[in-house]
């Protein structure tokens, strides 16, 4: 046997990503590589992947930043009103760590939800009167009201929600998800990001870049951010001055003078370089005919709400969310913040999901009427739950609640999951797991089996260590899948 | 075949040698696939049983079957495991996902019937200096050995372009100016490389390309990295980097200095210290200092491990390394050596106190001048706190009944100078959003006076308003400014950080109206604006904030030189300028205010209290509590609070008020001037103790005192400090720093480290293509021998002189088909490498191709244009950018704001790493983004525009010569007939388009702030800016051949 070709047939492309800066694009790996296609040449994912038929093809996950309240929209604790204001039992807290935003508090009371909770469709799920519009596709939805999370701070949780640790550096889902499948389209990057701008009443959080960023991963992988001001993706538009003609007459010229290079050398990096040119050119049509909402029939604008027609709006942002599942973006993961009820809970968590629940619906509800919510997994929460006891001075009207990790509630939908279901039992404080506990790489591990991903096979070297999203942890949350 | 042996990486494909060597075939193997359940780690240790070391692999266990009998793989019970064909038997087992090859099963094989001989680990053993020849650079001897081996032949030297551009690249970052190409080119004498290269290393211009790889690993930045992610003083040591570089510090030295500077004496020392301070920090509210510290104290061992010791012991903060012998224990005796730097675990970011040790670096004169200023405020303060005006009769119950209340009076007219659109919203419903007690308000209600801005937003801008006070005697005039959340710029200006009124200019009916006394009620004072500032002669500064926890309306008071009458009819013109250097510091909403009492204190006003004004103000809070007690009842406190305001309050005070508030404008600002930097400050050092699985609220684990990592020694001290640490990391005993150097070093020359893994020289590294050179030039850097005449030890331009003087180095990069055959990485090194460079290259090509750029070595850190919106997501304040003007914009890149949690778009978008943590190998990519950003972020189109009218002022009168001039400046060569041909093509193309519609042309050559050139005809101008575009465009001008 010819030794080269057993060489190719060994090396695994993660050694030629970890080639450092003697980068190769995806496109010309084929070339070096003749006798072994690592990738697949269409979606650029690696071969082999999905590890098992996938029942998502794609993700929206709806990120709500701050912290929504499981106490005041899932996690339904009746037996609180008449603990109204009395202290937190030590048998419940346990000694746990509290943030030092409660912890100088002489009392911590228990606040009960002022909102009205009901059984809402076939399933029954319980869901408070705040979410009128999502409690109409429950039918669709698993509640999970039992995941828990490391960090109980807004930085290094939403860092370890996204990236599977708190240290930042590691890849984000996103970033994980693009490297492994792939993109279903040529034209779009594979991983999209979209920040809404706030509407709330609420003093937002801050992101980062990190949130969606490629970590060790080559940076081909990072999530792209659609902007809501400017250029939808940074630097898209063409010079003042330069229209379509002109701009293609320059690329051709680049692309002619790259050409030349390329037959003098036979570098591949230069076959890389053309294509990515291409591809960017190829995005500045493909990116406004995505923005561009005219074609949408009334029907759209009227399910998704009034917020919808206002760009950067976090409706506008579920219907482009739609758009881009459509066009088969393989990952494609909004912000939302504005669920940092500390004070004044009542009040701004109800304009909260006053801004939210119905896009969100809406989103369910026309993936669903389209047929894609079938291959489409959405999720939807934030990076850790609200506190039981009050933040703040408690009355009969008011209250705020603290950053809480132990508990919170996700759903999901769509992609392999289950219709119309609950998993996990809390304490009757919502402070406890009594039953089903969800880590976050639990969750993870969960998002990429959906997609086809064995979260345990899908790692990439890095300091002398195979990572992967779900560190070393991570079980599949069987019960969920439908 | 039998020779043939097929590891885990490719490159075992290339040792075609007869005995396997457990180093280089063996370790890679059992590392990935075994050590995990039967490595050094003790807790997730599978059956007892431990392959790392021999003895250990040799025991027989309990029934009696050893794992390896050196010489009989028959009756090894790991062979007979890992060729199992029962799946259950087999290991590794399936669930481990850890297949091993039947080449890598076979070479096992064989390595335990060549009797299982194991070796230390490469890198841990001592560094000796391979013999090599006598004759010629050593690298080339050991390279070409290896080469000979492998049947292959080394390539030819470049050609002369190829190598000036590309060690002018390599050792500046910069492409060669026409005249060195040219003067090298006319250069056949013997010594004309060395000449190039020592000329090269003498320039400023090599420390800023050196100074990119250190900067990355020791993760430096100009933020704070967590949650708010606010600007901290840091550059003083980027530049301390830099110098070092220039200088050619011995690396021992500065070694030392960053991690030990505080035990040295010296600023430049203390300087480097602030290495230990680079860690991400937080001011998140409710954080828990005990976890923050322990997160601080984490970021440092891994930093340290991995930019001294090339290993990955952040793997052991939990559990000991999986791969290499570093224990739990190890991990937090590393720790403890940074036990005694002075931090705390949230460290604020504004204030008094922002971020904890700061080392303040004045010049001579500047001490002097502060001492001075210091001085005379000392004396005057101390002079009028001895003065305890009487409380005037009555002054409490004027305050009760609002007479000293400031009242708004309702404007007439806004305008704007440069376009600004202003609003009066007097009894007009204004809507308006604000932070009250940390939520936000939302109301629609008359604007009683608020004056807002919109629509055009210039960078400077200065308003003039009118408005009849009414009948009335006028002692202040004030100012409101008004926070809203639809403002970008700390939610009070229209945009940058902060707004700074530089003027305050007022006229009654024309005539002036002297100030002579500015007050405010800021709580966060920036000492770059102080508020007397906007009453100075200086167009330039101003009163300005930041607003980050100000909490309430910032306001200003102006006393009048002389109280003011006007009668019903006067109207009074108030100015107000903005023409600071940041950009849209300009405010967004305010009101103006007149008062007529003696005694008004700038208005106290809580954000949205216009409607819940109380009437008492006028007072400052202190002294207004102190003044409801009666006055025999007071504490020493009240009194002084008291007494404080009536003496600022009172006429026969005014002038030493004044002087005053002057003196303590002039050492606010003189304060300002002066860097600072964050820095290690000593003290009493915590107690460290191990921690269970990381978790920082168990308290129960062992305490540990500090220590280098058990199995590479221990230090003689009984109580080791961070000069200890520092010491042995440079010392002979420790044989992993000059190997880690050497090789990130060999990756600037030649793309990629000797071994890959720049991150991990440990069992889960890669054995390196060519240990002789490694190991050569550890030894040759630590104590220079070969052509060393006036090197030193730990000489890093010696080592970087020997790479880039050896003919390896200066080979073609060109491949060849018997190469590419046998070598597809080129890790033998038959030829040089391409490469794309590094994010800051990429554009300090472009500046430094077209003109633009502007060469001046340190310095605060700069702020090249970025769009607009780009750190919108970023809060704790909410601010905008404000880009640097003039020669700042075109600074090389390495000075741009490096803003972690959303660094520069450019730099991101080509692989510059964000620094939250240490980075030692970029990764480089090649994706559309960078291709938008080449073609269309709004600098390079600058570029090309400055490139195109340099090309018609200086490139001669033909196309083709302009051509040719503006291919030789971006990548030295002229072009091929081929080349020229597309480009003539493309001006040709433009020409005409442009011809039709000039318009066109002149809007693609308004890009940027550089100066126009005068007399280019824009179709001309513009035309040509598509060719010096499509040139910066080129693959080959990112790439270094």
């Amino acid at each position: 046997m010819n030794p080269f070709d057993e060489l190719g047939l060994a090396i695994t492309r993660r050694h030629f990503f970890g080639l450092g800066r003697l980068g190769i694009g995806g496109a010309a790996l084929a070339s070096l590589m003749a006798e072994t296609v690592e990738r697949d040449p269409k979606t650029h994912g690696l071969t082999g992947l999905p590890h098992f038929p996938a029942k998502a093809k794609r993700v929206i996950l709806l990120h709500q930043s701050g912290g929504p309240s499981q106490l005041d929209l899932f996690d339904y604790k009746p037996q609180l009103t008449k603990r109204q204001g009395t202290e937190l039992p030590d048998s419940i807290r346990m000694g746990q760590r509290i943030t030092g935003m409660t912890s100088g508090q002489s009392s911590l009371p228990v606040a009960s939800s002022r909102f009205q909770f009901t059984q809402c469709g076939q399933a029954g799920t319980w869901c408070s009167q705040l979410l009128p519009y999502t409690s109409k596709v429950l039918d669709e939805i698993t509640v999970i009201k039992t995941v828990h999370t490391e960090a109980i701070n807004h930085d290094p949780a939403i860092t370890f929600f996204q990236s599977g640790s708190q240290q930042p550096g590691r890849p984000s889902m996103g970033a994980w998800v693009s490297y492994g499948l792939g993109s279903e389209n040529e034209n779009l990057p594979a991983f999209v990001v979209l920040v809404s701008q706030q509407h709330s009443l609420n003093v937002d959080q801050p992101l980062f870049s990190r949130l969606w960023g490629p970590g060790f991963l080559p940076s081909s992988y990072q999530g792209v951010k659609f902007r809501s001001g400017g250029d939808p993706v940074l630097f898209l538009s063409d010079p003042a001055g330069i229209e379509k003609d002109t701009r293609r007459q320059m690329l051709d010229a680049v692309n002619k003078l790259n050409q030349i290079k390329r037959e003098a050398y036979g570098d591949p990096e230069i076959d890389a370089r053309i294509s990515q040119y291409e591809m960017a050119y190829r995005m500045q049509t493909s990116v406004p005919e995505l923005m561009d909402l005219s074609k949408e029939p009334d029907s759209t604008f009227e399910m998704y709400g009034p917020e919808v027609r206002k760009r950067g709006s976090y409706a506008a942002n579920c219907l482009l969310a739609r758009r881009l599942a459509e066009r088969g973006v393989r990952f494609i993961q909004l912000y939302h913040r504005g669920w940092d009820q500390h004070n004044d809970l009542p009040r701004d968590l109800a304009l909260q999901c006053r801004g939210t629940d119905q896009p969100t619906a809406a989103l369910i509800q026309d993936l669903k009427q389209r047929g894609l919510l079938e291959d489409t997994l959405v999720v939807w929460g934030g990076e850790f739950g609200r506190t039981v006891y009050c933040q703040g001075k408690l009355t009969e009207a008011n209250y705020g609640r603290d950053h809480h990790p132990r508990n919170f509630c996700m759903w999901l939908a769509g992609g392999g999951t289950k219709r119309g279901f609950t998993l996990g039992e809390t304490d009757d404080f919502s402070y406890n797991i009594t039953q089903d506990p969800v880590h976050v790489h639990d969750l993870q591990a969960t998002i990429l089996h959906c997609l086809g991903i064995d979260h345990k096979r899908l790692t990439y070297k890095f300091q002398g260590r195979h990572f992967r999203l779900t560190d070393v942890h991570g079980e599949l949350v069987k019960p969920i899948l439908a | 075949m039998q020779s043939f042996r097929l590891g885990l990486l490719g490159l075992s494909i290339l040792t075609l040698r007869a005995e396997v060597s457990f180093n280089r075939d063996i370790r890679p193997i059992m590392s990935d696939t075994c050590f995990r359940c039967h490595g050094p780690d003790k807790s997730s240790r599978m059956m007892n049983l431990r392959l790392d070391i021999r003895e250990e692999a040799l025991k027989p266990n309990r029934a009696g079957v050893s794992p390896i009998v050196p010489g009989d793989p028959d009756k090894s019970n790991i062979i007979r495991r890992i060729f199992a064909a029962n799946p259950a038997q087999i290991m590794p087992p399936k669930a481990a996902h850890k297949e091993l090859t039947e080449a890598q099963k076979r070479t096992i094989r064989q390595w335990v019937a060549e009797g299982a001989k194991y070796e230390g680990h490469w890198a841990y053993s001592p560094v000796r200096r391979p013999a090599a020849p006598t004759e010629g650079n050593p690298i080339d001897s050991f390279v070409l050995a290896r080469l000979a081996k492998e049947g292959l032949t080394a390539s030819a030297a470049a050609d002369k372009i190829t190598q000036i551009r590309r060690v002018t690249l390599d050792l500046t970052g910069l492409p060669p100016a026409p005249d060195e190409v040219k003067a090298f080119l006319a250069d056949d004498s013997a010594g004309a490389w060395t000449r190039v290269v020592d000329r090269l290393l003498a320039s400023p211009r090599y420390a800023e390309k050196q100074a990119l790889l250190w900067l990355d690993a020791v993760r430096y930045a100009d933020t704070c990295g967590f949650h708010g992610d606010n600007p901290w003083p840091a550059w003083p040591y980027r530049d301390y980097v830099l110098r070092s570089f220039r200088d050619n510090k011995p690396f021992d030295q500065f070694t030392r200095e960053q991690l030990a500077g505080d035990f040295l004496s010296g600023v430049d020392a203390w300087t480097g210290s602030a290495y230990n301070r680079m860690t991400r920090t937080s001011a998140e509210g409710g954080l828990q200092p005990k976890e923050y510290l322990a997160k601080y104290g984490a970021d440092r061992v891994r930093t340290t491990s991995n930019v001294w010791l090339g290993s990955t012991m952040g793997c052991a903060e939990c559990h000991d390394h999986k791969f290499d012998p570093f224990t739990q224990k190890d991990f937090y005796s590393m720790k403890a050596f940074f036990a005694d730097i002075k931090e705390t675990g949230l460290v604020p970011d504004r204030g008094k106190n922002a971020w904890g040790s700061l080392l303040a670096l004045p010049t001579a004169a500047q001490r002097d001048e502060l001492a001075e200023l210091r001085a005379r405020i000392e004396e005057m303060e101390r002079r009028m706190a001895a003065q305890t005006p009487p409380v005037p009769a009555g002054l409490l119950d004027d305050v009760k009944a609002g007479k000293l209340a400031w009242q708004f009076p309702r404007p007439l007219t806004a305008a704007s100078q440069n376009g600004s659109k202003l609003t009066i919203y007097n009894e007009e419903p204004l809507d308006s959003m604000y932070d009250f007690r940390g939520s936000l308000v939302s109301e629609k209600k008359p604007g009683h006076g608020t004056i807002a801005a919109s629509g055009p937003n210039p960078d400077n801008e200065t308003y003039t308003v009118t408005f009849k006070p009414g009948a009335g005697k006028w002692t202040a005039l004030g100012l409101e400014v008004i926070q809203d959340e639809s403002l970008p710029g700390m939610r009070v200006a229209r945009g940058a950080d902060r707004f700074v009124l530089t003027g305050f200019e007022a006229a009654v009916n024309g005539r002036p109206i002297p100030l002579v006394l500015a007050t405010d009620n800021v709580l966060y004072p920036v000492p770059e604006h102080p508020v007397m500032a906007v009453l100075d002669a200086d167009p330039a500064t101003g009163w300005g904030v930041t607003m980050y926890g100000e909490g309430r309306n910032v306001f200003l008071a102006l006393r009048l030189g002389a109280p003011l009458e006007t009668s019903e009819s006067d109207v009074i013109a108030i100015r107000l300028r903005h023409d600071s250097k940041y950009r849209r510091a300009v405010l967004g909403r305010f009101r103006v205010a007149v008062s007529a009492a003696t005694y008004a204190w700038p208005g106290t006003t809580a954000i949205g209290s216009r409607d819940r004004k109380t009437d008492e103000e006028g007072l400052p809070e202190e002294a207004l509590a102190a003044l409801k007690v009666p006055a025999a009842r007071r504490t020493a406190e009240e009194s002084k609070a008291l007494a404080e305001y009536l003496v600022w309050a009172s006429p026969e005070f005014q002038a030493s008020e004044i002087e005053l508030a002057n003196l303590r404008a002039r050492r606010d600002m003189l304060n300002a001037q002066i860097p600072r930097v964050v820095y290690s400050d000593r003290t009493e050092p915590e107690i460290t103790r191990v921690l269970a699985r990381g978790n920082f609220m168990d308290d129960s684990g062992e305490v540990v005192k500090p220590a280098i990592p058990a199995f590479l020694g221990k230090l003689p001290s009984a109580n080791p400090t961070r000069l200890d640490l520092a010491n042995w990391l440079v010392s002979a005993d420790n044989p992993l720093t000059a190997r880690v150097f050497v090789n990130r070093m060999w990756r600037e020359f030649f793309g990629q480290g000797l071994s890959k893994a720049l991150d991990d020289l440990g069992s889960q590294g890669e054995w390196p293509t060519h240990q002789e050179v490694l190991d050569w030039l550890a030894a040759e850097f630590m104590l220079p021998r070969y052509q060393g005449e006036g090197a030193h030890a730990w000489d890093v331009k010696h080592l970087i002189r020997t790479i880039v003087l050896s003919d390896t180095y200066r080979q073609s990069s060109l491949p060849r088909p018997e190469v590419k055959a046998k070598d597809p990485e080129n890790r033998l090194l038959a030829r040089q490498n391409r490469f794309r460079v590094d994010a800051e290259i990429v554009r300090d090509i472009a500046l430094a191709s077209s003109g633009l750029l502007v060469e001046k070595f340190g310095g605060p850190s700069v702020r090249p244009v970025q769009p607009d919106g780009y750190l919108a997501a970023l809060n704790f304040p909410k601010r905008d950018y404000s880009a640097s003007r003039g020669d700042d914009l075109h600074r090389r890149s390495l000075y741009t704001f490096w803003q972690r949690s959303f660094l520069h778009p450019a730099l991101l978008a080509f692989d510059a790493p964000t620094r939250e943590e240490c980075a030692v190998n970029r990764v480089t990519s090649n994706t559309p983004l960078q291709a938008l950003v080449l073609l269309n972020d709004p600098e390079f189109v600058e570029a090309a525009r400055v490139f195109a009218q340099n090309t018609l002022a200086q490139g001669g009168g033909s196309l083709s010569q302009r051509i040719n001039w503006t291919f030789q400046r971006a990548v030295q060569r002229p072009p091929t007939a081929a080349e020229a041909q597309v480009l003539t093509g493309l001006y040709r193309k433009s020409l005409a388009r442009f011809k039709a519609s000039p318009e066109r042309a002149r809007q693609f050559i308004g890009v940027g702030e550089a100066p126009a050139a005068a007399k280019a005809n824009p179709v001309d101008l513009a035309a040509m800016m598509t060719v010096t575009r499509a040139v910066l465009n080129m693959h080959e001008t990112v790439t270094r051949n």
